[in-house]
């Protein structure tokens, strides 16, 4: 369920690219044609007219290309701050584990949890019965002071959070 | 601690889509028009003005594409690629934002030569590309019968027209010994660091995290 798959920001360069290759292709080949046409005619409006089209295509070439470009860089700095953000939370999420005092099996559990597996998807990940999933996870809540998954992972959503949150309300399973 | 690992910075390192366009493309057409395509035909002679159209586009993209992909991230540098042949040596690691310093130079050397072939090939057979009778291939006849003004044709014809189809076929066998050393650079390079260069170019580079 978390298989990274290429941002949307790539697929739509990868397309653009695509599309700028071939009007390259095309306006090579429209200005070698031009050419013949430029050589053996007069000058007229037909051979203004092809040169006013060669330019359209390698303008349309150059803003294709920076747009490309764009995708990219951004693509590439969204994937950086993604990075940061995951080892982050992966940094919290250790810390967290370790102040509630889970075991290595209990942490496995945890993350399978937050990650939203269920009890029967975990243990076949982690060759377990349901039954020691199960007792595992109630050891996770018990140890986390929480009596839901749902509340389990708010904890560490409310971190990201930004904003006032009315301390008063409890959180709603 | 089992956390899941965080994704890691390198593990998706890629070209940018316009890079492995224009690699993939230029690979196929130079193997097409060498080993498949009829030397001299019309087909050969437009599809190396495709190719030559990746290879200009590839080029601008030096001066406009995203850091990793212009020049100024790989100068061509013999000092350098000493410096890296010296980290081969000593096994160490090193990680380069770009290509290589060995690689750069390979990429310069291949675009050199991609230059010439196709220079030589315009020389030949003239922009945009005549066929002549004497290059051979069926259609040669074919376009001759055309009629059209193929001044340009004629001018490349005689001595120095030779000239070019020596340099186009010496160049030509150049660019394939070089895309096969280039090949074996690749392989030694994904032995010693993964790999990582082999995905960076086919784009599937990020390493799927199945669940």
């Amino acid at each position: 369920m978390t298989s990274m798959q290429a941002p949307r920001g790539d697929r739509l360069a990868t397309a653009v690219s695509f599309v700028v290759a071939l009007q390259t292709l095309a306006a090579v080949f429209f200005i070698g044609d031009a050419l013949v046409d430029v050589r053996s005619a007069q000058p007229g409006l037909h051979v203004a007219t092809e040169l006013v089209i060669a330019l359209a295509l390698l303008a349309g070439v150059a803003v294709g290309a920076l747009q490309v470009r764009r995708l990219w860089v951004e693509g590439r700095r969204r994937q950086a701050a993604l990075d940061v953000a995951a080892g982050a939370l992966a940094a919290v999420t250790a810390e967290r584990f370790r102040d509630w005092g889970l075991t290595p099996a209990e942490a496995d559990v945890a993350v399978f949890a937050l990650k939203g597996f269920d009890v029967a998807e975990i243990a076949g990940l982690r060759g377990s019965a349901e039954g020691t999933v199960r007792a595992q996870l109630a050891q996770v809540y018990r140890k986390a002071g929480v009596n839901s998954r749902a509340a389990l992972a708010c904890l560490f959503l409310e971190d990201l959070i930004p904003g006032p949150v009315p301390a008063d309300r409890p959180v709603s399973p | 601690m089992t956390n899941p690992e965080p994704a890691q910075a390198h593990s998706h390192r890629r070209w940018d889509p316009l890079v492995r366009l224009t690699h993939w493309g230029i690979a196929v057409g130079v193997i097409a028009n060498r080993l498949v395509v009829e030397g001299g035909s019309g087909l050969h002679l437009w599809l190396g003005l495709a190719i030559a159209a990746l290879l200009g586009l590839r080029l601008a993209w030096g001066f406009i594409g995203p850091p990793e992909a212009r020049f100024a991230a790989f100068p061509p540098s013999p000092r350098r690629a000493l410096e890296h042949i010296g980290d081969i040596r000593a096994s160490r690691r090193t990680v380069h934002a770009s290509h290589n310093p060995l690689g750069a130079l390979m990429a310069y050397a291949l675009w050199g030569t991609l230059a010439v072939v196709i220079a030589s090939g315009i020389a030949m057979s003239g922009f945009p590309p005549q066929v002549r009778p004497e290059m051979g291939g069926d259609q040669a006849m074919a376009s001759a019968g055309l009629g059209e003004s193929d001044d340009e044709g004629h001018e490349a014809q005689g001595g120095a027209g030779e000239a070019a189809e020596e340099i186009h076929e010496a160049a030509a066998n150049l660019l394939l010994f070089l895309a096969f050393v280039h090949l074996g650079g690749v392989v030694f390079e994904t032995r010693r660091s993964g790999r990582q260069v082999l995905s960076s170019m086919i784009g599937r580079g990020s390493k799927l995290r199945e669940r």
